[in-house]
C-alpha cells in the first residue's frame, strides 16, 4: 500500500508559530513578495469569515475586512518539514517528501513491523507528532491514498481498498487536482465539481478540452498509477551560515558575504571532493521572516567563480535586509572524478600557498583565529561600518 | 550610539572591523584631549565631527581627535556626545 500524510496549511502552521495569537483569528498566508496576489491557507476563523486559499487579496480583505496577513517563513517551513520527515525515517519509513506538509510512503516493509497496515499508519502520525494535526490516507495508488488523507480527520489514518477506490473518488471535490486555478474554474464553469463527473467523462475529450494536465487530472480522478513510492536520498547535510551584526540589504555586501560561505562550505571536509548538483540560499530578515531559494546546477561544479554565477543572481530576490545568510548543500555529486586542468589558472599556486599557511596559523592558534575582512560598507563615515571580520577554518 | 567592544558573538559569526574601544580621556576646558590613556597629549593634528544617523533611535554623534602622544605615539580618539563618553579608534 501507498500511505500519505497531510498537515493542511503546513505554511500557515508554521509561520503562526511566531503569533500563536493569530491561530483563533481570521488570518491568512500572504502571497509571496513579487507573486501573484493569490492568498496561501487560511484559519479556521477565517474559512468561516468566507474567506478561501487561493482568493485574490482584495476579494479576500473585502470579504472579510479583520483578515490578517502572515508573511511566509520558508526557511522556518523548510526546517520543520525536515525535522518532521527525518523523523519518519527514523521510525523505518522510506519517505519521499512531495510538498511540505505532504509526504508518501511504502507501508509493505513496516507493516510486519508495526502489526500491520493501519497500526503503522497510527505510528506514523506519532512520528510526526501531534501539534501538527497530521492525518494519514492510505490506498494502493498514490492519488486515492492522498485524497483519503485529505477525508481524514485530525490524527486519524483511512485505508481505501483498491476495489473501492473508484467509488471513495466520486464524490469528492474537484478542488483535490494538481490543477491551475484556471483550469479549475473551467472545469466548475463546465459543471464539474466531483471527481467521479471528471472520471465518467472520455478521456480523449478531456485531453482536448483542458490539455495534458486535464488529461493527467482525469486519469488522477480514475485512481491514478500505482507506481511504487521511492523514498528520498538523505540530504547532504552541509551548510554555513553568516550572522550580521546588524541587518544588510545592499546587493554589493550580500554578494561577498556569499563569497564568504561558499569558500566556507567548499572546503568543509565532510564534501570529500565531491562538486555540488544543489544549493539552497535562504536568509533570515529584519523584522523576523525569512526567505529561500534553491539553485540547482546544470553540471554539478566546485568552482568558485562558477556557483558565484549561479547563486548571486537570487540575491536580487531578497524582499528585505538581512540579518543572516545561510547557504545549504542540498545535493552532492556521486562522484569525485573530473577532468583536469592542462593549465593551471594564474595565482593558483600562490592561493594554495596562502591557505596552508592559513590552516598552519590556525592548527597552532585555535578555531576561529583566522579571518578575513569583508568590505561592507567602505563608503560608510563611521570606521566600524566599513568592514566584516568573518571566520574562517580552512 | 557605540556598541560595545567585542560583543559576544558566536562562533561562525561576524564581528565588525575596527570597533571603538572605552578610552581614559582628560579633556581641556575646550573639549580637546588633554591626557589620553594616562599619556599626555603633545599636539592635536587634526579635529572633526561625525553626525550620522540622526533618523533613527540610534542616532550618532561623535567629536573625533587625531593626537600624537609625548611619547611619539599615534592615536585617534573621539568623544561620543550621546552617552558622554571617549572612545578610541583605528581605521578613521
Amino acid at each position: 500500500m501507498i500511505a500519505c500524510i497531510v498537515i493542511p496549511g503546513f505554511e500557515l502552521r508554521v509561520a503562526l508559530q511566531r503569533r500563536p495569537r493569530l491561530r483563533l483569528e481570521p488570518a491568512a498566508l500572504a502571497p509571496e513578495p513579487g507573486a501573484e496576489p493569490l492568498l496561501g491557507p487560511v484559519t479556521a476563523a477565517a474559512e468561516a469569515a468566507g474567506v478561501e486559499p487561493g482568493m485574490r487579496l482584495g476579494e479576500a480583505l473585502a470579504t472579510c475586512p479583520s483578515l490578517q496577513l502572515v508573511d511566509p517563513d520558508p526557511a522556518a517551513a523548510e526546517e520543520a518539514w525536515e525535522g518532521i520527515v527525518r523523523r519518519l525515517e527514523d521510525v523505518g519509513f522510506a519517505v519521499d517528501p512531495a510538498a511540505p506538509g505532504c509526504a508518501y510512503f511504502e507501508t509493505s516493509g513496516v507493516e510486519r513491523l508495526y502489526g500491520g497496515l493501519e497500526p503503522a499508519l497510527k505510528r506514523a502520525l506519532r512520528a510526526v507528532g501531534p501539534e501538527w494535526d497530521a492525518r494519514a490516507g492510505a490506498a494502493k495508488r498514490r492519488f486515492a491514498a492522498l485524497a483519503a488523507a485529505n477525508v481524514a480527520r485530525s490524527g486519524q489514518a483511512l485505508v481505501v481498498s483498491d476495489e473501492h477506490a473508484r467509488e471513495f473518488l466520486a464524490p469528492l471535490p474537484t478542488n483535490l487536482l494538481p490543477l491551475q486555478a484556471r483550469q479549475q474554474q473551467e472545469l466548475a464553469e463546465l459543471g464539474i465539481t466531483r471527481l467521479g463527473e471528471l472520471a465518467g467523462l472520455p478521456g480523449g475529450a478531456v485531453a482536448e478540452r483542458l490539455g495534458p494536465d486535464g488529461r493527467r487530472a482525469w486519469s488522477l480522478a480514475r485512481g491514478g498509477s500505482s507506481r511504487r513510492v521511492r523514498g528520498r536520498k538523505p540530504p547532504a547535510e552541509l551548510f554555513e551560515t553568516l550572522e550580521f551584526p546588524e541587518a544588510v540589504g545592499n546587493e554589493l555586501t550580500l554578494r561577498r558575504s556569499l563569497g564568504v560561505l561558499l569558500d566556507r562550505l567548499l572546503a568543509r571536509p565532510e564534501r570529500g571532493g565531491r562538486a555540488l548538483r544543489k544549493l539552497a540560499l535562504s536568509a533570515r530578515l529584519v523584522g523576523g521572516g525569512s526567505w529561500r531559494r534553491t539553485v540547482t546546477l546544470r553540471d554539478a561544479t566546485a568552482e568558485p567563480a562558477r556557483l558565484r554565477a549561479a547563486i548571486g543572481p537570487k540575491l536580487l530576490d531578497l524582499p528585505a535586509p538581512a540579518v543572516a545568510l545561510t547557504l545549504e548543500v542540498l545535493i552532492l555529486s556521486e562522484s569525485v572524478g573530473s577532468q583536469l586542468e592542462l593549465v593551471q589558472p594564474e595565482g593558483a599556486e600562490l592561493r594554495e600557498h596562502l591557505r596552508e599557511g592559513l590552516r598552519q596559523v590556525s592548527a597552532g592558534t585555535g578555531s576561529g583565529s583566522v579571518c578575513t575582512v569583508v568590505e561592507v560598507a567602505p563608503w560608510s563615515r563611521l570606521p566600524e561600518q566599513r568592514a566584516l571580520l568573518v571566520p574562517r577554518d580552512d | 550610539m557605540v556598541a560595545p567592544a567585542r560583543a559576544a558573538s558566536t562562533p561562525g559569526s561576524a564581528r565588525r572591523l575596527n570597533q571603538p574601544r572605552s578610552a581614559l580621556v582628560e579633556a581641556h576646558v575646550d573639549g580637546s584631549p588633554r591626557l589620553v590613556n594616562r599619556a599626555e597629549v603633545a599636539a592635536v593634528l587634526e579635529e572633526w565631527r561625525v553626525v550620522d544617523r540622526w533618523w533613527t533611535e540610534e542616532p550618532v554623534s561623535r567629536r573625533y581627535f587625531d593626537v600624537v602622544l609625548a611619547g611619539g605615539e599615534h592615536a585617534v580618539v573621539f568623544r561620543d556626545e550621546e552617552v558622554g563618553r571617549w572612545f578610541s579608534q583605528r581605521g578613521t
